[in-house]
């Protein structure tokens, strides 16, 4: 496999990241959005991004001088049709992804794989939008917040992607800068369900909403364990409220299965809108 | 396990059935004792064996020799002994049953061998994708590599105390 031609739909945080990784490995890229202001705003972060790595002699000028050329931002009338990989990161609404991928199904080639970067749908849910021929190239491509330093892909195959398929993306992105990790269309792919106890263990370890029980927790697990953050120190940074959401939409899809329920903390915290840093109030206090 | 003796402190370590663990403090009534009970419940211990003065959870130390340690009170002597035999004491005030760290890892290791009970993905990918995409320092396979009776234990452990469901185990985990 050799991509050469990507087309990223979505210009937020992910959107802007994956097609800054792409351009990264020299690939022509195509950044589409619905606003202008949006694709203007990536565009220039995406820049400035570069330029600072040149500063900091992690990438030449001429490497970024290359990148800068092969990054482009477009409607997405105007992207090339025969693009080898199209990967789509925008808003995780079902019914906006499941138009916006029947509308990409008649407008690219059919040689052209389709990708989702979602994190709360199956896979196969979303590709009931497209035709049978291409449901054999609809794949799901999860990269993770920073998309330029996170070195993860999640590979999701969903039951009717072609398992050849699978194993040329996961070759081509081992060969690059990504460390690809193949999962089958489950609840939380890997990451978000098997990650789901780092957070919901400490929760009924501290049992109570106690700062000093939470730091010394958060204290043990990276000073013993190795971990770079502690789980409450992490939850304030992600958001109690959307990692509240995750664990509850992943217990769900598990049938209420107890390794996954939620800890009645969280929807305490959630219920006084301790959102974590962005309130200033979480587990710990910001102020 | 093994015990480490100094005059009036014996220093048990390993892996023991809470029997053997309790055969232990009973012969030694008279000695300052301190015990790795990384798999049970140090509360339900102190309250019947007051010559038990503290205890750690070693069990899942990694090179780096970094352990867990619960004093009923603080103990030079007890941490000078631990440094000499190469480890790291963490002190913490919490007293769980696994304690902080074990009980964690093992409900994370619990869940990926759920994963690959269900094959989500394989051991190599489960392993991958936790250091790469949240920059776990180990995948939970790398961790419980000769470690699964000491998860079996605390999980089982941990049922038993609770009674909740969330602690039933993985069948693929075998001791």
């Amino acid at each position: 496999m050799n991509l050469q031609r990507i087309v990223v739909i979505g210009a937020g945080t992910m959107g802007s990241g994956i097609a800054q990784w792409f351009a990264q490995q020299m690939c022509y890229v195509e950044l589409v959005d619905n606003s202008e202001a949006q694709l203007k705003k990536a565009l220039t972060d995406i820049h400035a991004s570069w330029d600072k790595l040149v500063e900091k002699e992690k990438l030449t000028s001429c490497q970024v001088i290359q990148m800068k050329k092969l990054l482009e931002t477009k409607s997405l009338r105007k992207v090339s049709k025969d693009s080898d990989l199209v990967i789509e990161a925008i808003i995780e609404n079902l019914e906006i992804k499941r138009s916006l991928f029947q509308e990409l199904d008649q407008y690219f080639s059919s040689k052209t794989i389709l990708a989702s970067n979602t994190s709360s749908f199956p896979i196969g849910l979303i590709a009931e939008a497209v035709s049978v021929e291409r449901k054999k190239r609809f794949i799901g491509l999860h990269f993770f917040n920073p998309a330029t330093i996170m070195k993860l892909v999640e590979i999701i195959k969903a039951t009717e992607t072609e398992a050849s398929l699978c194993d040329a993306l996961y070759e081509w992105f081992d060969s690059k800068e990504k460390k690809p990790a193949l999962s089958k269309d489950s609840p939380g792919f890997i990451v978000n369900r098997v990650a789901r106890n780092f957070y919901g263990e400490p929760l009924r370890i501290a049992e109570r909403d106690d700062e000093e029980r939470m730091k010394e927790i958060d204290r043990v697990l990276k000073e013993v364990g190795g971990f770079k953050m502690g789980p409450f120190e992490l939850m304030d940074l992600i958001g109690i409220d959307i990692n509240y959401s995750v664990t509850c939409s992943v217990w769900e899809a598990y049938k209420q299965e107890p390794r996954f329920a939620p800890h009645k903390l969280q929807k305490q915290m959630v219920d006084e809108k301790r959102f974590g840093r962005k309130t200033k109030r979480g587990f710990y206090k910001y102020d | 396990m093994t015990n480490v003796k100094f005059k009036n402190l014996l220093i048990n370590f390993g892996f023991g059935t809470k029997a053997e663990k309790i055969q232990l403090l009973k012969a030694n009534p008279d000695k300052e004792i301190y015990m790795d009970l990384t798999c049970y419940d140090p509360g339900e211990f102190y309250f019947q064996y007051p010559q038990l003065k503290g205890c750690f959870a070693a069990l899942f130390c990694d090179a780096e020799k970094k352990v867990e340690v619960h004093l009923r009170e603080r103990s030079e002597d007890f941490f000078k002994k631990m440094k000499e035999l190469g480890f790291r004491p963490v002190e913490t005030s919490i007293i769980s049953c696994g304690f902080i760290f074990p009980r964690t890892i093992v409900q994370i290791i619990n869940e990926a061998h759920f994963a690959l009970e269900e094959e989500v993905a394989s051991k190599k990918d489960i392993d991958r994708a936790m250091k790469y995409g949240v920059n776990y320092p180990k995948g939970p396979f790398e961790w419980s590599k000769g470690r699964e009776l000491y998860v079996l234990t605390l999980l089982q452990e941990l049922f038993n105390k609770t009674q909740d469901k969330r602690y039933l185990s993985s069948r693929l985990i075998l001791p």
